[in-house]
C-alpha cells in the first residue's frame, strides 16, 4: 500500500497497448521524496510505459497512480506537474537555452523578468548560467542534457522523470553526468524515477532499483539488497555478472552440479530436490590444483583482460563458470568458498 | 574535374535560354542573327501597356496568393494529422494519397473540375476562386511532403510531450513549439507553392474564365507576335515567379517572427 507521504505511488497499475501483449501488470511502487528509484530491465520490459504513465501521456486500464497523495490517474499531463528528462534531450530548437527553461514559467504567466531569473538560477545550478543565451544546437551532449534537467525542475515539479537520460551520450560523458544528475537530484530533494537499462547507471545512482521483466516489478530493494540476494536467476544475471547453477540437494551441505560437487552452508532443502545456485564471478577464486574444498580443475576457454581485471570464462567439469580476477597468473584450478554459494528461489 | 566540366556544361545550358531571352527583351529586332541588334525598353512599355497582360499579371498574384494561404492552412492540419495518426500503416495511406496529385497530368484534374464544375448546381467554372482551389490539389503535395518530413526529422513529437509536461495547452505547443521549430520547411514549402501556382500553365489554361486567366495563358499568345514582346513578357513571368517566392518567403517568415515576439 502506497502511504500519503509518499511523493510517487503506484497500486495496482495495469496497462495494456491496444491490439498486444505488451505493457505493464499490476505494478505497485513507491517513490519516496528525495528518493531516487532507479527501474531497470531489458528493453520492452515496460519501463519506459511504466515512466509514461506517470506522466500522464498513457492512462492506465486499472490501479491508481497518486502524486503527494493526490490521485492523477484521469488528469491530462500538463496537469500533472512532473519534469520530465527525454532520451533524446528534446529541447526546443528555436529557443535560447534560458527561453528552454523558461518555458514552464511562461506557460503558467509569470512575467518575464521573473522567468529569467528563475531559469538563470537553475541554470547556474546546473553549471551553464555563462552559455543561457545559445541555442541548443550549439552545445554538446552532455550540456543539452543538464539544460534538459534545468527545464524539467524550474517549476517545482512534484516528480522527476528520467527516461534513459544517458544513454545518448558518449561513454566518458555518461559517467560524469551520472554524478551530475545524483548531486542535482540530492540538492532540489524531488522524487526521482531514472529509466535504464545500464546495470551500472543503476547501482551506482540508485537509493532503490526496481527490476522488470515483461511488464512487471520482479524485485524493490536498495542497489546491495538486489546485488547480494537477488530475486531469482533474471535479477541475478541482470544486475552484475553471475553464474547460474542447477544442481540437485545430495545432503545438508552438499549440491551436485554440472562442475561438479558444490559445498555449501548448511540448508534445509530436501535431498534428491533440484535447486538453483548463484555464485558471482569475483567470489571465486584462483587455486592450485593440490585440491581442497570447493576446488575444481578448471580449462581456460576466453581470457579477456581489462586492466584491472580480467574476465575469464573456464571450463570446470561438465559445466561452465565465468570469474574475475585482479591476479594476473595462469589458471589451473578454482577455488568456490562455502559462503560464496547461494540458493535462488 | 570531370564532375565540375559536367556541372558547369549544365549550368551553361540551364542560364543560356534565360539571358538570351533577357537579351532579347532590349533588343530591338531579331531576325536570323545570333544575338538581336539595337537596344530598347520599348517591347516592357508595350508589356505593360498591354491591358490583358496587366489583368494576369494581377489573376496570377491573386491565385498564387490565395493558393499560399490554403495550402499552408489546409496543409499544416493535414500534416500534423498524418505524423500524429497513432498507426504506420495509416501514415503510409496517406502518404500515398496525398502524394497522388504529383502523379497525375493536371490536365486530368481539369476535365474532371469542367464536368462538376459546369453543372448547373456548381456554376463556379471561370471563378477564380475554383483556379486557386484547383492549384491548391496541385502544389499541396510539395508543402506536405517538405512539412512532414521536416516534423519527423525534429522529432516534433517528443517536443510537444515536453511542453505538454511542461504545462502546455494544446493550443500554446501549437503556436510557441510546433509552428516556429517547422518554420524553414513552412518557408520552403511556400516558396514551391508559389513558383508552382505562378507558373502552371495545363490546368489554368482549360479551367481559367476568360476575365481571370492568368500570365503564363496569356504569355502563350505573345509568341504569336514579336519576338522582343514574347521574350520581355516570359522575364516577367520569371520576374513574378520569383517575386511571389520572395513575397511567400516574408510572409512565412514574419508570421513566425510574430509567434516567436509573442512569447
Amino acid at each position: 500500500m502506497t502511504s500519503r507521504d509518499d511523493a510517487v505511488g503506484l497500486e495496482g497499475v495495469t496497462f495494456r497497448y491496444p491490439g498486444s501483449d505488451a505493457g505493464v501488470l499490476d505494478i505497485d511502487l513507491t517513490i519516496r521524496r528525495g528518493e531516487l528509484m532507479v527501474c531497470i530491465g531489458p528493453s520492452g520490459c515496460g519501463k519506459t510505459t511504466l515512466l509514461r504513465l506517470i506522466a500522464g501521456f498513457l492512462k492506465p486500464d486499472r490501479g491508481v497512480i497518486r502524486l503527494n497523495g493526490e490521485d492523477v490517474s484521469t488528469l491530462p499531463t500538463r496537469a500533472r506537474e512532473c519534469g520530465i528528462v527525454f532520451q533524446a534531450y528534446a529541447l526546443f530548437p528555436h529557443m535560447r537555452v534560458w527561453e528552454n527553461v523558461a518555458y514552464a514559467l511562461r506557460v503558467r504567466g509569470q512575467p518575464v523578468e521573473e522567468r529569467h531569473r528563475r531559469a538563470h538560477a537553475m541554470l547556474e545550478l546546473v553549471g551553464l548560467a555563462e552559455l543561457e543565451d545559445r541555442l541548443p544546437a550549439q552545445l554538446s551532449g552532455g550540456q543539452q542534457q543538464r539544460v534538459a534537467l534545468a527545464r524539467a525542475l524550474v517549476f517545482n515539479p512534484r516528480a522527476l522523470l528520467l527516461d534513459e537520460p544517458l544513454s545518448a551520450l558518449d561513454a566518458a560523458t555518461r559517467v560524469a553526468m551520472r554524478d551530475e544528475v545524483r548531486r542535482i537530484q540530492r540538492e532540489q530533494n524531488i522524487a526521482s524515477l531514472l529509466i535504464t537499462h545500464d546495470q551500472d547507471e543503476a547501482l551506482s545512482l540508485a537509493d532503490r532499483i526496481a527490476v522488470m521483466k515483461a511488464g512487471r516489478i520482479v524485485q524493490v530493494g536498495s542497489p546491495g539488497e538486489i546485488y547480494d540476494h537477488p530475486a531469482d536467476a533474471f535479477v541475478a544475471g541482470f544486475v552484475g555478472r553471475a553464474n547460474v547453477l542447477d544442481g540437485t540437494v545430495v545432503n545438508h551441505d552438499t549440491i551436485g552440479t554440472l562442475v561438479g560437487p558444490l559445498l555449501t552452508r548448511s540448508h534445509g532443502h530436501p535431498a534428491g530436490s533440484a535447486v538453483r545456485l548463484l555464485v558471482r564471478p569475483e567470489r571465486i577464486e584462483l587455486a592450485s590444483l593440490e585440491g581442497g574444498e570447493n576446488v575444481l580443475p578448471a580449462k581456460v576457454l576466453r581470457d579477456r583482460f581489462y586492466g584491472a581485471v580480467r574476465r575469464i570464462d573456464v571450463a570446470a567439469g561438465d559445466g561452465r563458470l565465468e570469474i574475475e580476477t585482479a591476479k594476473r597468473e595462469p589458471v589451473h584450478a578454482v577455488h568456490i568458498p562455502r559462503d560464496a554459494v547461494q540458493f535462488l528461489s | 574535374m570531370l564532375l565540375r566540366c559536367i556541372t558547369a556544361a549544365y549550368l551553361v545550358y540551364l542560364m543560356v535560354p534565360i539571358a538570351l531571352l533577357m537579351v532579347g527583351s532590349v533588343g530591338q529586332l531579331w531576325l536570323n542573327t545570333l544575338l538581336p541588334t539595337g537596344f530598347t525598353t520599348q517591347w516592357y512599355r508595350d508589356v505593360a501597356q498591354d491591358p490583358s497582360f496587366r489583368r494576369a499579371f494581377n489573376a496570377s498574384l491573386i491565385v498564387a496568393t490565395i493558393t499560399c494561404i490554403a495550402c499552408a492552412t489546409i496543409g499544416l492540419a493535414a500534416a500534423y494529422a498524418i505524423f500524429r495518426a497513432g498507426s504506420a500503416r495509416v501514415r503510409a495511406i496517406a502518404r500515398v494519397l496525398y502524394l497522388l496529385p504529383i502523379a497525375l497530368p493536371p490536365l486530368v484534374l481539369a476535365f474532371g473540375f469542367i464536368l462538376v464544375f459546369s453543372s448547373d448546381t456548381l456554376p463556379w467554372l471561370g471563378s477564380i476562386w475554383l483556379l486557386a482551389a484547383g492549384h491548391v490539389v496541385l502544389a499541396l503535395p510539395y508543402f506536405l511532403q517538405a512539412v512532414v518530413a521536416d516534423m519527423q526529422r525534429l522529432g516534433l513529437r517528443v517536443l510537444e510531450d515536453a511542453a505538454d509536461s511542461l504545462g502546455s495547452t494544446g493550443w500554446q505547443r501549437f503556436v510557441h513549439i510546433v509552428l516556429p521549430a517547422l518554420r524553414h520547411s513552412i518557408l520552403a514549402g511556400l516558396i514551391i507553392v508559389a513558383a508552382l501556382s505562378i507558373g502552371e500553365f495545363q490546368f489554368s489554361n482549360l479551367v481559367a474564365g476568360f476575365l481571370n486567366r492568368t500570365y503564363p495563358i496569356v504569355l502563350l499568345q505573345a509568341f504569336y507576335g514579336a519576338t522582343g514582346f514574347a521574350c520581355a513578357a516570359t522575364v516577367i513571368l520569371l520576374a513574378l515567379a520569383m517575386l511571389a517566392s520572395i513575397g511567400g518567403a516574408l510572409v512565412a517568415g514574419g508570421a513566425t517572427r510574430i509567434k516567436v515576439a509573442g512569447a
